[in-house]
This record gives C-alpha cells, sequence and structure tokens, in this order.
C-alpha cells in the first residue's frame, strides 16, 4: 500500500526516475563505476555479457542507472537501449592508449544518434590511480571532445577502485540535471 | 401315606431277615417270608416225623391251621395290598391330579404369560413403531432442517462471494478513489497557487494603479512646468546639436583634408618611385646598350685579331663587372618592387576597416590611390628589360608551375580517398556476403537493419568489430539473448519496457510484434485501458475467427 501511494505521489508530483546509461569499452570499469556508486563498496567484477541495472539514490533524486557490456560484439545493441536517456556516463580506461581511437570512434557514432540528442554527457576519465594514466585534458583532445557543439558535456578523472572523483561528477551531473528542468 | 407303608415293610422285614432285601420292593418280600416261614415250620415237622398218627394229624391240623393263619396273613397282605393299591392309587390320582393341576397351572401361567409377553411385545412392538414413526418424523425434520440449512449456507456462500468481490470493489474504488483525491489535491494546491499568485498580481497592479494614479495627480500638475522646460530643453539640444553638427563638420573636413594630405603624399610618392623606377630602368637600357655596344666592338675585335691575349682577359674581366652591375640594378628594382607591394598593402589595410566617421570622400580619396598604386605596380611587370621580363616570366612561371603541380597533388589526393572510401565499401559487402555464406548473422549488423542507413554507425562498427572470432561472437550472441530474456522476464516493468526494443531486435521481432509486446506492457504498468488484443504470429492458430459464446 505504502508503495502504491508512493507510485501515485511520484507520478503526480513529477520525481520520476532520471535513466542514466553507462558505456565504454570492455574493461573501462563500467560496472566497478556502477556498484561503487550503488553501495559504496568495491565488487569483484567479471566481463559482463548483456547488462546490469541498479537504481541508485544521490542527493534525493533516483536514477535507473543501466550499465550496458563493453565487448566488441555486443557493443551494436548499444543503440537499443538509448531512447528516453536523460544522460550518458561514458567510461574510459585512462591507461588504454591503444584503443583511445576506437573509444572516440564509438563514442561518436553514439552521439550521432538522434535519440541521445537531449542526453547529457560525463566522461569519467577512469583509472586514475595507475602510473601512467593520461590527463583529463589529453583524454578530452583524443576523444575529440571540444569539438561537440550543441551537447552538455564535462570530464572528470575518477578512479573507481578508489573512489576518487565520483561524487564530484555525480555532483555536477546532478545539476546538470536539475537545471535541464 | 408312605412312611406308613414303609414301616410295614419294615415290621415284616424284621420278621424274616433277609440281607440285602431292604430295597425290595414289599411284594416280593412278602411271598419269600411266606415260603420261609413254610420252611422253617417243615423243618420244624421234620425232626418230629418219627411221631405217630395223631402227632401227624395234630401235626395236619396245625399245619392246616398254621395254613389258614398264613391265608388269613396273606389275605391280611393281601388286603393290605390292596389298600396299599388303593393308597396308591389314590395317591397316583393324587399325584395324577397334582400333576394335572400343576400342569394346568403352570399351563395357565404360561398361557398367562405367553399372553403377557405377547401383549409386552404388542405393546413394545407398538411403542416401538410409535417411536419409529417419531423418529422418522424427526428424521425427516432433520433433513428438512439440513436442507434449509445447506440452502441458507449457499447463500451465505454467495453472499460473501458478492461480499468480496464488492470489498474488491470498493478497495479498487477506493484506490480510485484515492488517486482521484490525490490528483484534485494536486490540482487544489495548484489553483490555490495561481489564485495566491493571481491574487499577488491582483495586489500588486492595485498599488500601481495607486502609485499611477498618484504620479498622474502629480503629473497633471506638472505639464505645464514641463512645457516651459521642455522648450527651454528644445532650445538648448538645439544649440547643443548646432555646435555639435558644427564640430562633427568640422572634424569631418580635418579629416577629409588630412585624408587628402596623405593622398596627395601618396601620390606624390608613387610618382616618386615612378620617377625613380623610370630612372633605374633608363639607366639599364643605357647599360645594356652600352654593354651591347662593347660586346659588339669586342666581337669585332674578337674577329679581328686573335693575338692580344691580354686585350681579352681585360675584356672578360669588364664582362664580368658588367654581369655583376647588372645584378646589383636587379637587386635594386626587386627593393623598389617589395617597398611598393608594402605601400600598397598598407594602403589596402587602411582601406579596409574604414573609420565610422569618415567621410566617403576620403573613402574614395584612399581607394583611388589604391588603385593608382595597383596600376604602378601592374606597369612594374612589363619592363623593358628583356633580361628582367625573362626572370620575371620564369619566376611567374615557376610560381605557376608549382600552383599547379600542388593543384595535380591535391586532385590526386581526393581521388585516392575516393578509391579508398570505394574500396572499404566494397569490403564491407564481401564481408557481409561471406558472413551470409557462412550462415552467420552478422552481429554488428542487425541493428541497422531498420535504422536509417546515413550514419557511419556501420562502418565504426564495423571496423570495431572485425577482430573478433566469428564463433566466439555468435556464443557471445547467444548468451547475450539469453541475459536480455532472462532479464527481462525478471526485472521490474519500468525496466522491461526499456529491454523491448533490445529483445525485438535480438529475435527478430517485426515492427508489428515489438509494437504488440510496447502495447500489452503499458496495459500491465496503467490501472485502465483494455488487454490489447494478439496480432501477428501469437495469434491463435485457427484458421476462423472465434465467435461469442452466447
Amino acid at each position: 500500500m505504502g508503495g502504491f501511494f508512493s507510485t501515485i505521489f511520484s507520478s503526480l508530483f513529477g520525481t520520476r526516475e532520471m535513466r542514466i546509461l553507462i558505456l565504454g569499452l570492455d574493461g573501462a570499469g563500467k560496472t566497478t563505476i556502477l556498484y561503487r556508486l550503488q553501495v559504496g563498496e568495491v565488487v569483484t567484477t567479471i566481463p559482463t555479457i548483456g547488462f546490469n541495472v541498479e537504481t541508485v539514490t544521490y542527493k534525493n533524486l533516483k536514477f535507473q542507472v543501466w550499465d550496458l557490456g563493453g565487448q566488441t560484439s555486443i557493443r551494436p545493441y548499444w543503440r537499443c537501449y538509448y531512447s528516453n536517456t536523460d544522460a550518458v556516463i561514458y567510461v574510459v580506461d585512462s591507461c588504454d592508449r591503444d584503443r583511445i581511437g576506437i573509444s572516440k570512434s564509438e563514442l561518436v557514432a553514439m552521439l550521432e544518434e538522434e535519440e541521445l540528442k537531449k542526453a547529457i554527457l560525463v566522461v569519467f576519465a577512469n583509472k586514475q590511480d595507475m602510473e601512467q594514466a593520461m590527463t583529463p585534458t589529453e583524454m578530452a583532445h583524443s576523444l575529440g571532445l571540444s569539438a561537440l557543439k550543441d551537447k552538455k558535456w564535462q570530464i572528470f578523472k575518477t578512479s573507481a577502485t578508489k573512489g576518487t572523483g565520483l561524487d564530484e561528477a555525480m555532483e555536477w551531473l546532478v545539476e546538470a540535471l536539475k537545471n535541464r528542468q | 401315606m408312605f412312611a406308613k407303608l414303609k414301616k410295614k415293610i419294615a415290621e415284616e422285614a424284621a420278621i424274616a431277615p433277609r440281607p440285602g432285601g431292604a430295597t425290595r420292593i414289599p411284594r416280593s418280600v412278602s411271598k419269600e417270608s411266606v415260603t420261609s416261614v413254610g420252611a422253617d415250620s417243615g423243618d420244624d415237622f421234620a425232626s418230629d416225623g418219627s411221631s405217630s398218627r395223631e402227632d401227624l394229624s395234630s401235626q395236619l391240623l396245625r399245619r392246616n391251621e398254621q395254613i389258614r393263619k398264613l391265608e388269613a396273613k396273606l389275605s391280611d397282605y393281601a388286603e393290605q395290598v390292596r389298600n396299599l393299591q388303593k393308597i396308591k392309587e389314590k395317591l397316583e390320582i393324587a399325584l395324577e391330579k397334582h400333576q394335572d393341576s400343576s400342569m394346568k397351572k403352570f399351563q395357565e401361567q404360561n398361557e398367562a404369560y405367553q399372553a403377557n409377553r405377547a401383549k409386552m411385545a404388542e405393546g413394545m412392538a407398538l411403542a416401538l413403531e410409535k417411536k419409529d414413526q417419531e423418529w422418522r418424523e424427526k428424521l425427516v425434520h432433520l433433513e428438512k432442517e439440513k436442507e434449509m440449512l445447506l440452502a441458507q449456507l449457499q447463500e451465505m456462500r454467495e453472499q460473501s462471494l458478492n461480499l468480496f468481490q464488492k470489498r474488491d470493489e470498493i478497495d479498487e474504488l477506493e484506490g480510485f478513489q484515492q488517486q482521484e483525491l490525490a490528483k484534485v489535491k494536486h490540482m487544489l494546491l495548484k489553483k490555490e497557487e495561481s489564485l495566491s499568485r493571481a491574487e499577488q498580481e491582483l495586489e500588486a497592479c492595485r498599488q500601481e494603479l495607486t502609485h499611477a494614479k498618484k504620479e498622474l495627480q502629480v503629473t497633471s500638475n506638472l505639464p505645464l512646468v514641463l512645457s516651459n522646460e521642455v522648450e527651454e530643453l528644445r532650445h538648448t539640444v538645439f544649440f547643443l546639436q548646432r555646435d555639435e553638427l558644427v564640430a562633427a563638420e568640422a572634424n569631418a573636413e580635418n579629416k577629409i583634408t588630412a585624408l587628402e594630405q596623405i593622398g596627395q603624399e601618396l601620390q606624390t610618392f608613387i610618382q616618386h618611385l615612378s620617377a625613380d623606377l623610370q630612372n633605374v630602368i633608363d639607366e639599364k637600357n643605357k647599360l645594356i646598350e652600352h654593354l651591347q655596344e662593347k660586346v659588339s666592338s669586342l666581337e669585332k675585335r674578337l674577329e679581328g685579331n686573335f693575338s692580344g691575349d691580354e686585350h681579352v682577359w681585360e675584356l672578360l674581366k669588364e664582362k664580368t663587372a658588367l654581369e655583376q652591375k647588372l645584378d646589383d640594378t636587379r637587386q635594386q628594382l626587386l627593393t623598389a618592387r617589395t617597398n611598393h607591394a608594402e605601400t600598397v598593402n598598407l594602403l589596402e589595410t587602411q582601406v579596409f576597416p574604414p573609420p565610422s566617421s569618415m567621410p566617403s570622400v576620403g573613402l574614395a580619396l584612399l581607394v583611388l590611390a589604391l588603385e593608382a598604386a595597383r596600376a604602378f605596380n601592374k606597369h612594374l611587370y612589363p619592363p623593358e628589360d628583356s633580361e628582367m621580363e625573362q626572370n620575371g616570366e620564369v619566376a611567374a612561371g615557376d610560381i605557376l608551375q608549382l600552383q599547379k603541380d600542388n593543384r595535380d597533388l591535391e586532385q590526386q589526393i581526393s581521388e585516392k580517398n575516393k578509391m579508398i572510401k570505394q574500396l572499404q565499401q566494397r569490403m564491407a559487402e564481401l564481408k557481409k556476403t561471406l558472413q551470409k555464406e557462412l550462415k552467420i548473422r552478422p552481429d554488428n549488423e542487425i541493428p541497422e537493419v531498420r535504422e536509417k542507413p546515413n550514419s557511419e554507425v556501420p562502418n565504426a562498427a564495423m571496423t570495431v568489430t572485425n577482430n573478433s572470432d566469428l564463433n566466439d561472437s555468435r556464443e557471445i550472441n547467444f548468451e547475450y539473448l539469453k541475459h536480455v530474456v532472462l532479464k527481462f522476464m525478471s526485472c521490474r516493468e519500468s525496466e522491461a519496457f526499456h529491454l523491448i526494443k533490445a529483445v525485438s531486435v535480438l529475435l527478430n521481432f517485426s515492427q508489428e510484434e515489438e509494437n504488440m509486446l510496447k502495447e500489452t506492457l503499458e496495459y500491465k504498468m496503467s490501472w485502465f485501458g483494455s488487454k490489447p488484443s494478439p496480432k501477428g504470429s501469437i495469434r491463435p492458430s485457427i484458421s476462423n475467427p472465434r465467435t461469442a459464446w452466447s
């Protein structure tokens, strides 16, 4: 009964769940980020063949966060999840210099989709705890972020295992989502 | 009676006691006793046998007497026996009578008993029958009651069912009511908000109105004062404007004069430059003529005499000196040209961002100057010096050649790019056909099938995906499908709604089927609406449309 009323009130007063996609190449740390955001702990992960979906509450805002598997063969299915997306968290491995080009082409392909035109983009330059990690500026340049017009985006350096940078990024995202409404 | 008899028998037995005869019946005893008595007496006689006839007669007499006595006794006995017989008979009769009476009594009793029993039995049977009847009636009654109760139970059950249904309905209605209530509340809240806002606005408007009225009052007093002030101001403004205009005019005139001066200076500079150039060219011409003369004279001299090596040396020296001079003049010419080009550039820059206040006259002047400079610059290109001309031509030719080469190269690059694109497209096509022949669905293609074909996504996906093993990818695809379907069936409806697209793509659903899924889920998620009818392949596999069961 309580749930029943809460759904009524939430549907009446417009506090609907925000829909967020976490995308990126395999091994970038998407699943670790998802569960770090949800339970605040580092979990042991295996390669995601499929996806994980969790409800994350941050600053009284509810997010339905989808972590889609990033392996090469299942990347084409990302587009099946694009509709009604409020924000995209694009996770990049800061140490993977060899595949930054692939990461860029996937990002560009994704941003060309009509369904994501209104979505906010947050790039997580992940694995910043490693020594040979690229700086956010370097990454933004490599990903061609500066060429993005009419798209609200921001890049943050994060470390999902250490838990650094995630709060700032989420804070920015919450503000961006609030301003958008 | 028997006691007497027994006594008698006992007496007799005492007279002739015989062992074992106590239990004999009295008649036989009496006989034996008779015989024994006679024998005894006979013995007595025998002992006396030797006596005389008298004795014998006396004995006979005595014997007769004894016989008589015995006979009397016998008759006595007989009498007794007869009496006994009589008594016996009497006793028997009595016994019989007694027996009869007892029998009768017995019979009577028996009969009475039987009768009683019969009566009792009858009574009991009657009573039983009665009871039975009663019970039966009661049973029937109970049965009826039971039926009634059953009916009542059924009724109650129906009622309870109805009640349940009603309760459900009431619950549902309550839900709707609450929902409606919440909606109405929400609307009310909004309305109240808007009302308060409107009131505030109204208040503000009222305040403004009063304010405006006050101002109006104040201002209605003012117009006279203001008109005066306006008049004054108009005067002052007029004067000021005139002053400003005059000043601007003066300024413009000054600028014009300055620009004219600049123009004149430029013209003089240009003239100077042209004069310099003319001089240089003249000098060059002269020099060339001179040199030609010298060359011709030298040639003549050379033809004239081949001796005089010294002369030849000198001449050679002269020639080199002259050549150097030529170089120098060429250098001068070049510097002059560059100077000129610079000035032209300067002028151009002055012209292009023209100051807003600059009058058109100045602009025209500047343009004129520029034109003149350009004309002059053109004038430089056809010089009289043949060598110069050649040189210039060569340089220009070089430049042209280089530009041409550049263009050619660019064209080649674009052609190569085109070729590369074509080859990439062909490669993609070949890959597709290869995959088809291998009967393996190209995973990266699936999402593109129904999508717009314009974007470069397929290309990107192709380049990114081609490094994976086909078999491997198929396995991953199956695992992916399994995962998505499992999640689709187990997750919340709001999440499942976002999975419809993925499931449809993975299982190759048609657009119709996908829409049906969406409608069904929407129906499940909402409280209203009707269940969408099945379409396409999930329709029941019957040939005729179903008729209603009414």
